[in-house]
């Protein structure tokens, strides 16, 4: 495995999301100087209403909401690689996506208003994973069923989404789902979050105080139960709270590739394969790197730059790396 | 201006004298040559801004098959539409164009759009059905592509092409001449929004043409290609005088006036916020109706100063071009 010599205090990697949080409220199309955005997030006077608008409502809430889809993407991902045992696992992998897909894609045929795109996103993702637990139940909740009845779900509610794009209006509704479906944050509002922020905040504790046991289950289940823990309950519980946060995340976000894949394997290399250091600073790393790219996102270039784009841009060659040193230290590739 | 408008003129004469012939051999605006047969009767439009060209020009009785931009279904027509075509029900089309279907019909002619349906077209070639092409963004495109369908359609239709090309000269020349006192600087600048609050019309879209036409400035010409996806900040940044909501889409002026996070524009500081108004085609998109989208934004842009009659504008083209007298109540939909 590879790891890095000295392990760092999991309390020091809380500092750079908290550096990436201040520096994507400086920055954005319209300038702001750094000493009015510290003012205006202190309630000093100063600056004038526009940028207190700006920071307090198109910012904050925008970076608040990639804090949370980074952190539960990358956190569900960890946990969801160990839990079927499997590298190249994320939170994909049970059809939630898809089905959020589907449900935002419905809602923005018939209204473009954010709560119910939200709405029609959480339900629709509820749904699929309602329909890959009741293939579980009919055949055994291993591991190997939950993947393939995610698989299933997955291609029907994919169908289901071609044929609302198929029937869309080509002037209106396409391009606003085609968007959407890119994934990206732009026009969050503090109304959209209560929704995000709850359930990223109880299922990001549930992780953290569940972590321990996380290494139980990357054992195979007869070795866990051995071990005295009841596997099947674990397992559905942390489906369902991991299928709880990805759906907050995909309902507000869309789909945002890449980040629930690598992330986890960049905390891995960081800190080693054991949960209870990799949630925490999986959930810092996703964080910090959809913050970060989100603000690259709406500040780049005039046109917004959909973020699922962008996480794959840089998705795609840090993946290729981490796989690289994996290699090598199997000693395959020079 | 003025030799290109020669060289306009030339084509049309040309054009005409061709017609007379049996078959008449044209080049569409994807650069193929079409023999169109001057006895086409079963026209399928599948192209929806081309569809209103065929209007313009007198070809609709012709039509066995029609698109239109943003009509799905007979019951999402609107009245002023279900009553401009009686036999909307019969030619409707939506989606993606059929091959089979197109020949089915027995079309002996087809508009489609280049950008779309090369396809398509190339699949009805081989079964022996002209495609005529259109690729419109520029009111340069717009104009050759009228000039196109009078040539397809007929001497009478290429008659009426040319005399709307004075019309559309006529009002562009108005209006730039009322305004033309305006330095750079004054001119108004007009945000075009799309169907949401965060897409805008691109630099390259006809929209753009559209509002310089009107006498203002587009704060989104720099931006490329069609319609961009971007944030309130650089809308802030913008800071347009004037903002204009397509006549599609779900977009209304209060979903911006009364949005707490828009207040700093000045557009909406001085309430200056339309919803382009439609009655039979989205006059913001390169159809012939499009010189009333001009004259509407001009005088919506500077009331003051602008000579147009714009209800006898609208009154004069839907008589002349549709032969589909409105009602006072209609023309004022437009001309408030």
């Amino acid at each position: 495995m590879i790891a890095f010599s000295r392990k760092p205090p999991v309390w020091v990697l809380g500092l750079i999301p908290l550096a990436a949080f201040a520096i994507a409220l400086w920055v954005g199309r319209f300038g702001v100087h750094w000493g009015d955005t510290f003012r205006v997030l202190f309630g000093l006077e100063g600056p004038s209403d526009v940028f207190r608008a700006l920071i307090l409502r198109v910012r904050l809430p925008r970076v608040l909401a990639a804090a949370c889809v980074g952190a539960n993407l990358s956190v569900v991902g960890a946990s969801f690689q160990g839990l079927f045992r499997n590298p190249l696992v994320d939170s994909r992998i049970l059809g939630v996506s898809s089905g959020a897909a589907f449900g935002a894609a419905l809602a923005l045929s018939f209204t473009s208003h954010s709560l119910w795109v939200q709405a029609g996103a959480y339900t629709f993702a509820l749904a699929a994973i309602g329909l890959v637990m009741m293939i579980g139940m009919r055949f055994g909740s291993s591991a190997l069923v939950l993947v393939i009845g995610g698989i299933l779900i997955g291609a029907l509610f994919n169908s289901f989404l071609g044929l609302i794009k198929y029937v869309a209006d080509p002037l209106s509704t396409l391009p606003t789902i085609t968007y959407w479906l890119l994934g990206g944050l732009n026009g969050t509002q503090w109304s959209d979050l209560p929704l995000l922020l709850t359930v990223s905040g109880l299922g990001l504790n549930f992780f953290i105080l569940l972590r321990w046991r996380l290494n139980l289950l990357t054992m195979s289940d007869t070795e866990a139960q051995a071990l005295g823990v009841r596997i099947r309950g674990v397992r559905n519980a942390i489906v369902a709270v991991g299928t709880l946060m990805i759906a907050a995340s995909v309902a507000l976000a869309g789909t945002i590739g890449w980040v629930g894949l690598v992330i986890p394997h960049v905390a891995r290399a960081w800190v080693g394969p054991d949960h209870g250091r990799l949630i925490p600073v999986s959930a810092m790393l996703g964080a910090t790197t959809v913050i970060l790219l989100d603000a690259v996102a709406r500040t780049a270039l005039p046109s917004e730059i959909p973020l699922g784009i962008l996480t794959g841009l840089l998705g795609v060659p840090a993946f290729l790396v981490l796989f690289l040193r994996f290699l090598r230290a199997r000693g395959e590739a020079t | 201006m003025k030799c290109r408008w020669i060289a306009l003129g030339l084509i049309v004469l040309w054009s005409v004298g061709c017609i007379a012939q049996e078959a008449t051999r044209i080049v569409d605006q994807a650069g193929y040559t079409v023999s169109v047969p001057s006895t086409a009767s079963r026209i399928a439009s599948v192209y929806g801004i081309g569809t209103y060209t065929v209007y313009a020009l007198g070809g609709e009785d012709r039509l066995a098959l029609a698109f239109y931009v943003g009509v799905k279904t007979v019951a999402s027509a609107s009245d002023v539409l279900l009553r401009w075509e009686p036999r909307l029900s019969e030619i409707l089309g939506f989606g993606d164009p059929n091959v089979e279907e197109l020949v089915s019909l027995r079309t002996d002619l087809v508009l489609a759009d280049a950008s779309r349906h090369l396809d398509v077209a190339e699949q009805l070639r081989d079964l022996g059905v002209p495609v005529v092409l259109y690729r419109v963004e520029t009111p340069e495109a717009l104009i050759e592509s009228v000039i196109l369908t009078g040539q397809v359609l007929g001497p009478e239709s290429a008659t009426l092409a040319s005399e709307w090309i004075a019309d559309y000269d006529r009002v562009v020349v108005s209006i730039s001449e009322d305004t033309a006192s305006l330095a750079e600087a004054e001119k108004a600048r007009v945000l075009f929004l799309g169907t949401s609050l965060s897409t805008v019309a691109g630099g390259d879209m006809y929209q753009t043409s559209l509002i310089r036409a009107a006498g203002g400035r587009s704060v989104t010409a720099e931006l490329t290609g069609s319609w961009n996806e971007v944030n309130l900040e650089q809308i802030l940044r913008w800071n347009p005088d004037v903002i204009v909501i397509p006549p599609y889409g779900p977009v209304q002026p209060s979903a911006i006036l009364e949005n707490a996070d828009w207040q700093a524009l000045d557009a909406v500081k001085t309430g200056r916020v339309y919803r382009m108004p439609r009655l039979v085609a989205p006059m913001d998109t390169p159809v012939p109706e499009s010189l009333l989208g001009i004259a509407w934004l001009a005088s919506t842009l500077y009331p003051e100063r602008v000579r147009l009659d714009l209800a006898a504008e609208v009154a004069g083209f839907y008589e002349k071009y549709y032969r589909f007298p409105l009602t006072q109540d209609e023309i004022g939909r437009i001309a408030q």
